[in-house]
């Protein structure tokens, strides 16, 4: 992984930072798997707590430890940026979140009880907003922003918005507050995780990483310089003018909706002008991912219009196929290259290749398994039944992934211990 | 000096950094690594540093960077990016 900036391998987070995340993400999964089982078809009416459940699953537990691991990662890699002290600001951040989360989901699932709501508001707005102004500070002390480091500044800010207004929400459904603004706060809640937090993070990261992996022309310049900024922008303004004019979230659900397929379209282009078109399991987790958030936008928009339940649901389902498979397309090619980099760079002769750590036909049946996952999911909407399939399959997708993380770091272990050093 | 060319700028992320590793463990003082490719590869160069390597990295007008890294000390990677 490059920068224009500058990398010290001593800037470089301790390898366990980065697995844990990823491992603590696999875990929530694999709940989530569990709890598709328990709640059922239930999850797919979005005023049930099945549902309210199952979305913080998915976007706390698995995609916020992802993105967390991702961001300890690449923030010195491509944005140049050094955390000091990563193990112990990953602790600071780690056990509340997992606590935190925990608490939100049993808060959710048992209605209202006040105090697990303040309990989880206390750690999850504490641990996060904690790491995110840690990270959002040393960004805007760069003096060169690419248009990755400017992106991720976006979505940082994003997420300390999208958890302002959390806390906002958990007062009111703890009790403390009236919430005579919850309809408002609740759809910049859900517009800033989805919009300014979760697509703006990705789109950053793949200006960087799909001209670098893949080996594409780059993103055009407008692109970069003012998708995620705008992004933003559209979401902070309509957040505002929503209080007077509440239909204000149309026009901006619609716009940032087109922007996104816009995205989408230039982004699959530009992975079809690949100098050298291998077949790889990770070209065709961003594929899908980048299908499923045109799938995702066009449902999106046409929920702007139609009024049918399913519309909605199908949306937020392909935005789900959109966000996981990018997660696992980033997953397959950092934790093989991150364990073979740091014992190659550590100097041992005998550091396994990076096809030994994860090799490639295991990725390529992780995405077999995938989208069986989200077809039977689908499925569920017209057939009942096939949502016990979804959920053995979402146990089976991140058991697959939990696997790939303790088998790299028991090689990493192993070479570590056991292997032959060379001299540079 | 003998010169061990690595044009990277076909190669997708991670080989080239692989390939110049491999090419690091067997440099000596005769030669030297020269590399071509579309990014500055800091992880590479870190690396060599880190191992005691001289470096020279330069970006030409074109944005392709040119990477030089030998064990030799007396070497002048700046006459040798020339050749």
């Amino acid at each position: 992984m490059f920068s224009q900036k500058g990398l010290s391998l001593d800037q470089a987070p301790p390898i366990s930072v980065v697995f844990r995340f990823f491992l603590q993400g696999a875990l929530f999964g694999i709940v989530g798997g569990v709890l598709l089982a328990i709640y059922q078809n239930e999850v797919f009416d979005p005023a049930s707590k099945g549902a309210l459940v199952l979305t913080h699953v998915f976007t706390l537990g698995i995609m916020l430890s992802v993105m967390l691991a991702a961001l300890f990662q690449m923030l010195p890699v491509i944005a140049g940026v050094k955390l000091t002290s990563p193990i112990k600001k990953a602790n600071w951040v780690q056990y509340p979140l997992v606590v935190g989360i925990i608490t939100l989901l049993f808060a959710f699932h048992f209605g209202k009880i006040s105090w697990l709501y303040l309990l989880a508001s206390v750690l999850l707005g504490g641990s996060i907003l904690f790491i995110a102004f840690i990270m959002i500070e040393k960004l805007l002390r760069l003096s060169n922003h690419s248009s990755s480091s400017k992106g991720i500044t976006a979505a940082l800010f994003s997420l300390v918005l999208l958890v302002l207004a959390a806390l906002y929400l958990t007062t009111v459904l703890g009790g403390y507050n009236e919430g005579v603004h919850y309809v408002e706060i609740k759809t910049a809640h859900y517009s800033f995780g989805l919009f300014g937090w979760i697509a703006v993070l990705i789109i950053s990261i793949s200006f960087q990483v799909i001209e670098m992996f893949y080996v594409t022309p780059p993103y055009p310049n407008i692109m970069g310089k003012y998708l995620s900024g705008g992004i933003l922008f559209l979401l902070a303004i309509a957040s505002i003018v929503s209080f007077f004019l509440p239909d204000i979230w149309a026009v901006c659900h619609l716009v940032l909706a087109l922007l996104l397929v816009a995205y989408a379209l230039l982004a699959l282009k530009r992975l079809s002008q690949r100098k050298r078109p291998i077949s790889d399991a990770t070209v065709w987790f961003w594929r899908l991912g980048l299908g499923s958030l045109i799938v995702s936008m066009l449902c999106f928009m046409l929920g702007l219009f139609v009024q049918t339940a399913w519309v909605h649901t199908l949306a937020y389902l392909w935005f789900g196929a959109f966000a996981l498979s990018i997660v696992f397309a980033m997953f397959y090619k950092i934790v093989p290259f991150l364990t073979w980099f740091h014992l190659s760079s550590q100097g041992y002769f005998t550091a396994p290749m990076m096809h030994e750590i994860i090799h490639p036909k295991t990725a390529k049946k992780h995405f077999w398994i995938h989208c069986s996952m989200m077809a039977a999911l689908i499925m569920s909407l017209i057939v009942p039944q096939f949502i016990l399939l979804a959920s053995l399959l979402t146990i089976l997708s991140f058991g697959w992934m939990g696997y790939q993380i303790v088998h790299a770091h028991y090689l990493y272990v192993k070479t570590q211990k056991e292997g032959q050093k060379f001299n540079y | 000096m003998k010169k061990i060319t690595l044009d990277a700028r076909e190669l997708e992320h991670p080989k080239p950094l692989a390939m110049a590793i491999n090419i690091l463990k067997s440099l000596d003082d005769t030669n030297y690594l020269y590399m071509v490719h579309r990014k500055n590869p800091i992880p590479l160069i870190d690396l060599a540093q880190e191992h005691h390597f001289q470096v020279l990295s330069h970006e030409d007008d074109e944005g392709t960077w040119h990477i030089l890294i030998t064990k030799n000390h007396t070497a002048d990677l700046k006459e040798l990016l020339l050749v």
